[in-house]
């Protein structure tokens, strides 16, 4: 039986409440929220391992046990942070009531998380294309995806013109717009242009007006 | 001692008053004669830092800004360190300011494109095309002010991104000539947004000469949030009957 770091059982001989690998575990987070910080600070090009090793206080062993090397390293932070992204968004849409609800918890949702970790956002939409395009592309065909399948559960295709591939390109030039400008925590601000945005595609720009009250 | 200022300046507006064409921009990398030649010492100080914009330009966009030594730059140039560093403070510096004449020539061919007389959207069609083409035409460039812009720093990623704004502030005159435009408060970087999201692709896949033929496609998004769908695709269809 596996448990999560922190919960309260009892201490115990025979079931450990505390996971075996722990450890690891937590090396692999440090060295993820390292790498992170470090090109928050001075991009993904002037990060060296060194760096990383020194703020995540592990040895440089320790670094290539979980990382064959600074880009995989890299990589594996965004897609963390993607990962974690996508869990808020599944979590608000829930309970949504139709598809147009769904994309306004959702977009709330990442909006909030985005705002609270600027150092992962900015990894993920500011670095990640300077690093190599595809993992952008990788990511947008994620998101594209997400929404298409949103409108095909409500039995409503894609019916509008615009591109949905250029609408996630707009939503990102936006929100790059405000990490860059040093505006993180105004993310949410931007929710019913983005709300708008993801409605564009399939319900049309005056539909798409309304729904996002604009 | 340092040189008397040459015609490009480090304020990315001084050149726009500079001729437009409407041909190809060049890179210049000719040469002053050796030897003593009787020139005035202004010219070859201009020459100096113009073989030196364009040598950055080349050798980024060539082999990425990370890679690029102040060496390359000199060696494409054909001119000596001690005058790179008369000249300019660092690689950074001499990145950044040729970057800086390369918008303030794009900008000033969309400002003519875009205020001769016509309709919003046609005026707009004619900006657009105009970028297209001078992306499409010139892959080393786009590279540089696309792509190898975002690697080098701070300095260089605010004026990267006081670029986007300059140009989707082009956009803002619409709200005048369009009935209706929605009240988005960040409309023109939206609209814009397309365009740019889409030529950053293109270039980073290093497909720029495609991007001409996008014309149509990139009227009508860039178009469809201030006009909705039926007006965009009739800007559509005209951009199309005016490419082909």
């Amino acid at each position: 039986m596996r448990h999560e770091i922190g919960s309260l059982e009892e201490p115990g001989v025979l079931t450990p409440t505390v996971p075996l690998d722990i450890g690891v575990r937590s090396h692999r987070q440090r060295i993820l929220a390292a790498m992170a910080r470090s090109c928050a600070e001075k991009s993904f090009a002037a990060t060296t391992i060194g760096d990383i090793v020194k703020r995540a206080s592990i040895s440089r062993g320790t670094f290539y046990k979980h990382f064959k090397n600074k880009r995989d390293c890299f990589d594996a932070t965004a897609d963390a942070f993607l990962v974690e992204l996508e869990a808020v968004a599944s979590e608000a849409l829930t309970d949504a009531a139709s598809p147009t609800d769904a994309i306004d918890r959702a977009t709330a949702a990442v909006l909030e998380r985005l705002a609270a970790k600027p150092a992962y956002a900015d990894l993920l939409l500011v670095e990640a294309p300077n690093v190599d395009p595809a993992i952008v592309l990788r990511y947008r065909s994620i998101v594209v995806a997400a929404l298409d399948a949103l409108w095909r559960k409500g039995k409503e295709g894609k019916r509008a013109a615009a591109d949905p591939e250029l609408t996630f390109g707009r939503a990102k030039v936006l929100i790059v717009d405000h990490l860059a400008g040093g505006e993180a925590a105004r993310l949410p601000s931007l929710h019913s242009e983005l709300v708008y945005l993801a409605l564009l595609p399939y319900i049309g720009h005056d539909k798409a007006l309304k729904q996002a009250r604009l | 001692m340092s040189p008397s200022p040459p015609s490009y300046s480090d304020a990315p507006d001084a050149s726009a008053q500079k001729q437009v064409d409407g041909s190809k921009p060049d890179l210049h990398l000719w040469k002053l004669p050796r030897g003593r030649h009787g020139l005035p010492p202004e010219l070859i100080a201009q020459s100096q830092r113009e073989r030196l914009l364009a040598a950055v330009v080349r050798v980024s966009a060539a082999q990425g800004y990370q890679a690029t030594s102040v060496a390359d730059i000199l060696k494409e140039a054909g001119v000596g360190r001690e005058s790179f560093y008369k000249h300019f403070k660092d690689k950074e510096d001499c990145f950044v300011a040729a970057n800086d004449t390369l918008v303030a020539d794009l900008e000033a061919r969309v400002a003519v494109a875009y205020e001769e007389p016509g309709s919003w959207p046609e005026r707009v069609r004619r900006g657009l095309a105009t970028t297209l083409e001078w992306f499409g035409s010139n892959p080393e460039i786009a590279r540089v002010m696309m792509i190898e812009m975002g690697t080098v720093g701070p300095i260089a990623s605010e004026r990267f991104r006081t670029t986007f704004r300059r140009f989707t502030a082009l956009l803002d005159d619409g709200k005048e000539f369009i009935d209706a435009a929605p009240d988005l408060p960040n409309l023109s970087k939206i609209a814009g947004g397309a365009v740019f999201a889409r030529v950053y692709e293109e270039v980073a896949l290093g497909n720029c000469a495609n991007l001409p033929q996008l014309l149509p496609q990139l009227t009508f998004e860039l178009l469809l949030p201030y006009i909705g769908e039926a007006a965009a695709k009739k800007e559509l269809r005209k951009a199309t009957k005016a490419e082909g």
